[in-house]
């Protein structure tokens, strides 16, 4: 089955992504930024990930919608460089981002939850148990789902200019997809259809279009896992969904806001989600 | 010998402060029904609490000069959120109206006589190393520790702190020359007016500018821990307190507002908490 999904991905002439398959028959390379690439499978799904440093493991989820990868973590600051001398970075580019070099079936029934699969199966691949979550947009959505899935692992969590639904423009997440991030993928994968991409786009944006997506505000009301929220405001990061996720959740803290403008103010932020993390992180490590 | 000399000083009816002298003249902590003490040196007598357990946090009460314990429960309770974790110290400010500390008005070091009672106070308990945490008043005082004691204070957190606002510059002056000085001077004949207004000309007019107490240059090259929760009313300039903030090389800033809507303080208060605790000692 994988040996066939890997076919028809060559024949699609995807080049980036034979290249990746081809490196990940040797195992882990070493990246560009000093870190370890390698492939996480299982079934038709292979997922690149990279790994920094070492330490107590955080998961860090890039910004870029659908379009999230590796790359994107450099954006708004450097997540990896920032932390890589503390905790052990562990990030993946999202399954089935047009520009990265993880792939699988578009799970057109279970968006949401086919990505935060990915997520905890690259941790049991890793053979990590416990672990923090940094996430930027996204990353917002898919770590409350990661707390839903899996609240006895994440010990903290940090939620960087999280998406959200915006009352004013629900359907913004849906109709940006089907432009930029749809046609894309199409172009890569032409057993992808427009359809497929329809359905699985009106799943994730249109059939609980409130909040954060992926969890209910009594959800949130319940979670007793710290999160640290640094909230945003263009139009695909409410802030006031931001600070109602913030304001329920029993275990949150707020930083600094705006955070990034002036940029002076990111490092201010930083030291936020530094002094955060390391005073939720087990006391051993 | 103590009984009798408790005997004599209940027959003076001054029961409360007697006792306190009584026991600080045998060497002893006066500690009062409330959980109070008195610590005295050369003139000066502290009322202070002392919560004994944990690291220690110096806690300084807002209320300009009449800064004293009984603001400690605002806007959140402190020592019920700290004492828990925290050796929690506090003290009424020498010469404040509302509280029981008394000593000379030191019109020519105004800022640093307190300092010096804050620093007095934790040697006289035996701490070195503290965090500590000001509310208004409390962030020129907390600069003013920094500046004197930085290898003692661990990290630092400034709540709403006072500043100077350019747009009303005699602001903190004015305040506590009506609001301060004439209640002291009744509770004190041997302190005038004149030395009222010499006091706070040292304090508020002298230096003028920023957080009073350190140059823009030494909140630059301060290297502890500072998290600052800024405020907005004429005492509390925002901007004075986010300039102090993007100065300083090490500091975190809270989400703002943090006390309103009042469901916003527990979240100012968990960052306060994670502050603390990673920039305690690793061994407390």
């Amino acid at each position: 089955m994988v040996d066939l999904f890997r076919r028809k991905l060559l024949k699609t002439g995807a080049a980036a992504t034979a290249m990746a398959a081809a490196s990940s028959a040797l195992g882990q390379q070493p990246t560009q930024q000093g870190g370890r690439g390698a492939f996480y499978e299982k079934g038709p799904v292979r997922i690149y990930y990279e790994q920094y440093g070492a330490g107590f493991p955080l998961l860090l989820i890039a910004g870029g919608g659908l379009s999230g990868t590796i790359a994107g973590l450099s954006n708004p600051f450097n997540a990896i460089d920032e932390f890589k001398s503390e905790y052990r970075c562990i990030a993946a580019d999202l399954r089935n981002a047009p520009s990265g070099k993880s792939t699988g079936p578009l799970e057109v029934d279970r968006p949401w939850d086919s990505y935060t699969d990915d997520h905890l199966g690259v941790m049991d691949h890793l053979g990590i148990d416990k672990f923090m979550v940094m996430g930027f947009c996204i990353g917002g959505p898919f770590i409350w789902n990661l707390l839903k899935r899996a609240p006895n692992r994440v010990v903290a969590a940090v939620l960087a200019q999280p998406s959200g639904s915006r009352p004013e423009a629900r359907n913004l997440f849906y109709e940006t997809n089907s432009q930029g991030w749809g046609p894309e993928l199409m172009k890569k994968r032409p057993e992808v259809t427009k359809e497929m991409v329809d359905r699985f786009l009106t799943k994730m944006y249109r059939s609980n279009p409130d909040f954060v997506f992926t969890v209910t505000r009594d959800f949130v009301k319940s979670c007793q896992t710290p999160v640290l929220i640094l909230p945003d405001d263009i139009p695909a990061h409410p802030f006031a969904v931001a600070m109602e996720a913030a304001m329920l959740a029993p275990k949150s803290q707020v930083s600094i806001y705006p955070w990034k403008e002036p940029k002076e103010r990111i490092p201010v932020a930083i030291r936020h989600i530094r002094m955060f993390l390391k005073s939720n992180r087990p006391a051993a490590t | 010998m103590v009984d009798l000399f408790r005997r004599k000083l209940l027959k003076t009816g001054a029961a409360a402060t007697a006792m306190a002298a009584a026991s600080s003249a045998l060497g002893q902590q006066a500690v009062q029904a409330d959980g109070t003490a008195f610590f005295e040196r050369s003139g000066i007598r502290i009322r202070y609490q002392d919560s004994k357990r944990g690291f220690p946090l110096l806690i300084i009460p807002g209320g300009g000069l009449n800064s004293a314990l009984s603001g400690l429960k605002n806007p959140f309770d402190t020592f019920g959120e700290l004492q828990g974790e925290y050796r929690c110290i506090s003290a009424d400010l020498r010469n404040a109206n509302t509280g029981q500390s008394s000593g000379p008005l030191e019109v020519d070091r105004a800022w640093d006589s307190h300092t010096d009672d804050q620093l007095a106070l934790l040697d006289h308990l035996g701490v070195k190393k503290f965090a500590v945490m000001g509310f208004c008043i409390g962030g020129p005082f907390i600069w003013n520790l920094l500046k004197r004691a930085p290898d003692r204070v661990v990290a630092a957190v400034l709540a709403q702190p006072v500043g100077f606002r350019p747009e009303m510059p005699t602001l903190l002056y004015d305040g506590s020359m009506t609001g301060w000085g004439p209640d002291l001077v009744k509770r004190r004949p041997e302190i005038t007016m004149d030395m009222i207004e010499k006091y706070l000309s040292n304090m508020y007019k002298k230096n003028a500018d920023f957080v009073f107490t350190v140059t823009r240059d030494f909140v630059k090259s301060c290297q502890t821990p500072v998290l600052v929760l800024p405020d907005d009313i004429p005492a509390h300039p925002y901007a004075v307190a986010m300039e102090a903030a993007m100065l300083a090389p090490k500091s975190e800033v809270s989400l703002y507002p943090w006390k309103q809507p009042p469901e916003r303080i527990p979240i100012a208060v968990r960052q306060i908490k994670s502050f603390l605790k990673a920039h305690r000692p690793a061994s407390t």
